[in-house]
């Protein structure tokens, strides 16, 4: 049986978003299962009015520029073709939380880019944590 | 030990360029391409990948062959389980 991997997502900044992008993909690589919970920060991201204009770091604001600059230099892919990549090539489930979703305005799941698959409460989030070999908060 | 430089190679997948964990996604997707016992070859110019890729090789069951330095990049050995 393939191993499973539970995350919480609660950052939203790029940095954060494309280091959980990365291990997404090794944990596709590996034929993992994982369960991607978008908490507070990360929802915000996830939302369609916001996807696309994510460029603030949370960690060394300063470095920004740097940052930026250097994923377009090693062709680092955008934060959401890496999510996208990993859910062609294993299973991946993304579930909004349903608080974060509504504390952004984002009440249903349209509101959210294509890569959400539902909206869910603390529960679920618990269970998979519960049920995975491997649980990150980010 | 098999020589490297006189392998039978049934796919080579270019993944130069890359940062992790492109040349990693590029090996994953290729390997279906070939049959069981056959070996694939994976270009890199990614130093992560000479550690990553024999990791990765060793979890899913592959046989991870070696690698031979180029200039300025390098050829990984996969032979598929």
């Amino acid at each position: 049986m393939e191993k499973k991997m539970c995350m919480g997502l609660f950052s939203g900044s790029i940095d954060r978003l494309t280091a959980a992008g990365v291990i997404l993909s090794g944990a596709a690589a590996h034929d993992m299962e994982v369960d991607v919970f978008v908490l507070l920060m990360g929802a915000r991201s996830f939302m369609k009015v916001n996807a696309d204009n994510i460029d603030s770091l949370s960690e060394s604001p300063q470095l920004k520029e740097e940052f930026l600059d250097s994923l377009k230099k090693l062709n680092v892919k955008p934060w959401q073709e890496f999510f996208k990549e990993a859910k062609e090539l294993t299973k991946v489930r993304i579930h909004i939380c349903g608080l974060a979703g509504k504390i952004w305005g984002g009440e249903k799941l349209e509101d959210f880019i294509g890569l959400a698959d539902d909206i869910c409460g603390i529960a679920e989030y618990i269970t998979a944590a519960q049920e995975a070999d491997l649980h990150l908060f980010i | 030990m098999e020589d490297l430089n006189n392998l039978k190679i049934a796919e080579t997948v270019d993944a130069r360029g890359t940062a992790c964990p492109g040349p990693l996604l590029v090996a994953k997707k290729s390997i279906v391409n070939i049959q069981s016992g056959e070996i694939m070859e994976v270009l890199s110019s990614d130093e992560g990948t000479k550690r990553d890729i024999p990791k990765w090789a060793e979890k899913k069951g592959h046989q991870f062959l070696g690698f031979v330095d180029d200039s300025g990049y390098f050829k990984i050995y996969i032979k598929k389980k």
